[in-house]
């Protein structure tokens, strides 16, 4: 199935929460996205897939304002990436595998950090608001380096909601959770779904695929396939991505 | 709107300045191992000079060996001050929140400042008391203290920008040595000058102490400056 960004865009207009045009990134002589081009509406889940080094993480970071682009352009919720950067980092959230949070600071100094840092209005009750939500409440006082793997990715997700992003990035969201902890985040994610669009990488066929409404799979920089998930048949969707990824299916 | 801009800002900077200060209260990483090398440092340089005989009259150095256990204790803390950002990836954190770069040089320079002058406080007093024997300072009593916050405006400046530079490099102690002391040069010279002014008095003692203070004001406006206008491409590098 060859790339065809037609399948995704459903033209440039401001239905599109994420443009990529492209996109090329590189580090030295290697590309390490190279010529990317894809459309996202809002409301969509997408999926990105791809082996290590293919370019993932460096799309969201180049699409999260962290990286900037060395050739092409991006927009996200209608905003450039390089010249619009300060005004979209209030539009988009990021939940990595790394939890991007303080140790030394407690669960709610540490939303109420970043409320602060996003100009967040009335911070104390949308903390407690999130807290609650992320069922940890009863921990707000407690360090976050006490914390579990689980109980940090949760954290993870209310420090990424504080603004109310339109966008959400996530990075490998789901590594190294215990089954209750995946459980979780599929019910936040389940519950702000309706409300968000989400760009997530993924090493889990399975578990990306059953989240999708759109699906990227890249390697070596390049778009090997991009579909909704609807058009896709997910034997010949697996059998693309063994081939490109050159392992099996997680 | 450039009113909510500006109090945005402020409130970012009392934010990333708060929370350098409780966690440093929390973990005292910095003042402690600041606090102990620098004490550590006075104590070496009385062990150094104890064999110098009574002819020797340990003031004429006082003031660069002050400013020397200074600059060595401030690239200890500069780099620790960064480190704990890049734990956990909260550079990356703070680098996506909607804030201008330069707020955030500004505020972790004012906390490194305040952790500076902390230690400064701390070393004054085994100094005076190692260096300085009674009747033996010269100068008006207000004279030290200010040209150890001028000094303290550039090391802090100069030294966050150095350590964001650095912390991501694989030496990043060695990297900021490297490129901190040949930058300090200036201020260092202004310093010990002012300071020995201060600590020796004598003729033309008072003109030379401002004569260094101008410097240092001098530079701490420049390297400021410079700072402000460089924080962007270095931390987005």
């Amino acid at each position: 199935m060859p790339p065809d960004h037609t399948l995704m865009a459903e033209s440039a207009t401001s239905d599109v929460a994420v443009e990529v045009r492209g996109l090329t990134r590189t580090f030295g002589v290697r590309k390490a996205l190279n010529e990317v081009t894809f459309d996202l509406p809002y409301g969509a889940f997408l999926s990105i897939f791809g082996p290590n080094g293919a370019g993932k993480t460096t799309l969201v970071k180049v699409l999260t304002t962290l990286t900037a682009p060395s050739k092409g352009t991006a927009r996200v919720s209608g905003y450039d990436v390089v010249a619009d950067a300060v005004e979209l980092r209030s539009q988009i959230g990021l939940i990595s595998h790394n939890p991007l949070l303080y140790p030394d600071l407690s669960a709610e100094e540490n939303l109420v950090f970043f409320a602060d840092m996003y100009g967040v209005a009335d911070a104390q009750s949308r903390v407690r608001e999130l807290l609650a939500a992320v069922e940890l409440d009863h921990r707000r006082l407690d360090l976050v380096r006490t914390f579990s793997r689980g109980m940090l990715q949760r954290l993870s997700i209310a420090r990424a909601l504080l603004h109310r992003p339109k966008v959400l990035f996530l990075d490998e969201p789901y590594s190294g959770l215990d089954p209750h902890a995946v459980d979780i985040l599929d019910n936040l994610i389940a519950q702000i779904r309706s409300d968000h669009t989400f760009v997530m990488i993924s090493h889990d066929l399975t578990k990306g695929l059953a989240l999708c409404s759109h699906t990227l799979i890249l390697a070596r920089g390049k778009v090997v396939l991009s579909a909704p998930r609807e058009e896709i048949d997910e034997a010949e969707f697996a059998d693309v991505y063994r081939a490109t990824v050159g392992m099996g299916v997680a | 709107m450039a009113g909510d801009s500006a109090g945005l800002s402020m409130r970012q900077f009392k934010a990333i300045l708060r929370k350098d200060i409780v966690m440093e209260l929390r973990t005292k990483e910095m003042i402690t191992s600041m606090g102990i090398y620098s004490l550590l440092t006075m104590v070496i340089y009385q062990v150094a000079l104890s064999q110098s005989g009574t002819a020797f009259d340990p003031r004429n150095i006082a003031a660069g060996l002050l400013w020397l256990a200074f600059v060595f204790t401030s690239m200890l803390g500069l780099n620790r001050s960064l480190v704990h950002e890049k734990d956990q990836g909260c550079l990356e954190a703070l680098l996506l929140s909607p804030v201008d770069r330069p707020v955030i040089f500004f505020a972790k320079a004012t906390g490194n400042l305040v952790f500076l002058l902390i230690v400064q406080v701390l070393t004054i007093p085994v100094f005076a008391f190692l260096f300085l024997q009674q009747g033996s300072y010269a100068g008006e009593w207000w004279m030290i203290p200010l040209a150890l916050l001028a000094g303290a405006v550039g090391i802090a400046g100069v030294g966050t920008l150095l350590a964001t530079m650095s912390v991501n490099t694989k030496g990043k102690d060695f990297v900021l040595a490297v490129l901190f002391v040949p930058l300090m040069y200036p201020l260092l010279l202004a310093a010990v000058s002012a300071t020995s002014a201060a600590i020796l008095g004598g003729d033309g003692s008072v003109q030379q102490f401002w004569t260094g203070m101008s410097m240092m004001a001098a530079f701490d406006a420049i390297m400021l400056l410079a700072s402000f206008a460089l924080y962007e491409f270095i931390v987005g590098a």
